[in-house]
């Protein structure tokens, strides 16, 4: 089994340690056995969702949050598509700004980071989700989400965070939020495998 | 107002109990009485500004050195704090009671974040910046914002001096009028052709967006660029730096050799910064030369016990440069050896547990043959090891430990002659307690 990973836009969206969450799930992949690709794919590149079994993107500095998305626009059916395939697709940090493009949730912005600690829960497995906030940007709607949290900003400021639809995942929690949470990255595993094995 | 708040300063200050190193009450007092104060002292003529992520300190306290060693009268906020309380503190020190900095040249380290309220008021004749990289992301975000606070401070008549190697800080040309002074440092043998970091914050060209393309690198996003859509490049600085021999501390400026102080990269850049700054206050260069060459003695930081070589490295939590800097002068010597890494807090300023900025700093390089063993130490040594784990160094290498005392023994049994300390500033002393004692 291989599982192909796109990266999107590593040289723009290079904020906190982002890439820690490609590390986090490679090494539990390979660590069953299975064969990982990670493909980057910078402006200079053509993005072909569909070639992917999962896509990450993360935080960036804001003079290119803007301009990312406007970028991403002529992708957004091939995105949607993607993601009603129940393929994978994880956003963290500021990025959830630039998949606002789908339509799927509102985001507020903030003059005022909120930055803080992440506890919390969550309904994908039994057990909790540790994390770190830095963000000028929260998820407006509260519906779908993805975390309930006891520490931490969520969804308009209420205990409720990030967004979810089938293995969309969109969260304002920054950096490797995968290499924290072994419980996390090993449902994304299973959630790989089943997809996979399904394909086959 | 003015005079009060002089005088109340002074009077603080002279009161010896409170004279410790770094004491700001006294700016801050003498501020509180009158907060227009800063714009109504007298400065020198030449006034020169030290800012930057890292190597302010270091840069500054040479410039000031060398100036004083020549002959001129100089103010300098060696007592520690560089924020505007503690600034205010020294220029209170040198001024007289109408107001009056009683020095020929002001240099002063500030605080990157207080730019923006410092520059104004002193309206710096050089305005000198080290470099600017990820740090203390809860408190700076990112470094677009350190960037602006510096940019926004910048008064018209000030001279940047700054390093033309980081494209980033190309970006003050682009956003500012006034006069740039670069320094370079030539390609040298510790160069490479390929980027060996990831997580930068720099590919692409200030200008027109386009991608950098790099003949080489001296480290992470410094060296020889060139933008692949437009006209960017590294060229024409006004002082290049070639022959970098950090075995022996030393570069060469015009055939001339310079001591640099020790023996990592950014020792060379932070001397080129100060040798620059001096030149174009018009010190002559043998002069400066003899003088940084007098200050900047050889001062290795390793030391030896029980045949072996302990090199302890201080790094800057929340900032992956500093220990990229450090990974990448472990990685020159290929012998084998064990490594410790580990602090004893992330933040001094903040409760707050961040450990993404692990994943900006290139660990992946020390997975190597040479590498014997590698203690994760102290409060993080969970993340530490995990960390360590995703950059592919097999388990069976990687020890945990609560303090270095507690790996002492281990450590001095391994058959390596090298022990490299990749520590947070806090962890050099327990660290040199630990190894430098007799054994």
């Amino acid at each position: 089994m291989k599982i192909k990973i796109g990266h999107l836009y590593p040289y723009e969206l290079t904020l906190y340690g982002e890439n820690g969450n490609l590390k986090a799930l490679k090494y539990a992949l390979e660590q069953k056995g299975i064969e990982v690709e990670v493909t980057c794919i910078n402006k200079e590149d053509s993005f072909d969702i569909k070639a992917y079994d999962f896509v990450y993107i993360g935080s960036g500095r804001p003079e290119f949050l803007e301009e990312i998305k406007e970028r991403l626009e002529p992708y957004k059916k091939d995105i949607k598509d993607y993601i009603n395939k129940d393929k994978v697709l994880l956003a963290t940090g500021n990025s959830i700004a630039i998949l606002e493009l789908l339509r799927l949730y509102e985001i507020e912005y903030y003059d005022k980071r909120r930055v803080s600690d992440i506890e919390g829960t969550t309904s994908l497995y039994n057990g909790k989700i540790y994390g770190f906030q830095n963000t000028e940007y929260l998820i407006k709607t509260t519906k779908n989400i993805l975390f309930s949290l006891e520490k931490g900003y969520g969804n308009n400021e209420t205990c409720m965070e990030g967004y979810k639809k089938n293995n969309f995942y969109a969260t304002s929690i920054i950096g490797p939020i995968l290499a924290r949470n072994d419980n996390l990255t090993n449902y994304l595993v299973e959630t790989l495998i089943k997809n996979k094995k399904e394909q086959e | 107002m003015k005079f009060l708040a002089i005088l109340t300063g002074k009077l603080i200050i002279i009161a010896g109990n409170i004279m410790q190193r770094g004491s700001s009450l006294p700016g801050k007092l003498a501020l509180k009485i009158d907060k227009n104060l800063l714009s109504k002292l007298k400065y020198p003529e030449i006034r020169i500004a030290v800012t930057g992520s890292s190597g302010k300190g270091s840069t500054s306290s040479l410039i000031a050195k060398v100036l004083k060693d020549n002959g001129y009268k100089v103010s300098y906020n060696d007592m520690g704090s560089n924020l505007t309380w503690g600034c205010t503190t020294s220029f209170l020190r040198k001024s007289s009671l109408t107001g009056k900095i009683k020095a020929d040249v002001l240099v002063i380290e500030i605080d990157e974040r207080d730019t923006k309220e410092m520059f104004p008021n002193l309206r710096p004749t050089h305005i000198v910046i080290t470099n600017l990289t990820k740090d203390q992301p809860p408190r700076q975000h990112h470094i677009d914002n350190v960037y602006k606070d510096i940019l926004k401070g910048i008064t018209p008549n000030s001279k940047i001096v700054t390093n033309i190697d980081e494209p980033y800080l190309r970006s003050f040309e682009r956003d500012t009028k006034n006069e740039m002074i670069y320094f370079s440092l030539e390609k040298n043998k510790y160069s490479y052709k390929n980027q060996i970091f990831e997580n930068l914050n720099t590919y692409y060209c200030p200008y027109c967006k386009g991608k950098l393309e790099y003949e080489y690198y001296n480290f992470e996003t410094l060296g020889k660029y060139k933008c692949t859509k437009c006209d960017f490049k590294n060229e024409n600085a006004k002082v290049i730096g070639s022959n970098l021999d950090l075995e022996n501390e030393t570069l060469e400026i015009n055939d001339n050799k310079l001591n640099i102080g020790g023996n990592f990269l950014y020792h060379a850049y932070n001397t080129l910064a100060s040798f620059t700054t001096l030149k174009d206050v018009g010190l002559d260069e043998d002069k400066i030369i003899k003088s940084i060459n007098k200050f900047n003695d050889y001062s290795t930081y390793s030391y030896e016990k029980n045949n072996k070589v302990y090199f302890p490295m201080s790094c800057k939590a929340e900032n992956a440069t500093t220990y990229n800097g450090v990974i990448f002068k472990t990685i020159m010597n290929k012998e084998k050896k064990d490594i410790i890494i580990g602090w004893k807090e992330i933040s001094r300023r903040y409760a707050h547990f961040d450990v993404s900025w692990l994943y900006d700093i290139e660990f992946e390089l020390l997975n190597s043959d040479s590498l014997n063993k590698v203690y994760a130490v102290g409060i993080d040594a969970e993340n530490i090891k995990k960390r360590l784990v995703l950059a592919g160094i097999p388990e069976d290498k990687i020890i945990m430990a609560e303090s270095i005392p507690e790996i002492k023994d281990m450590v001095n049994k391994d058959e390596v002659k090298y022990v490299y300390g990749i520590l947070n500033f806090d962890y050099i002393d327990p660290f040199n307690e630990t190894f430098k004692e007799e054994l």
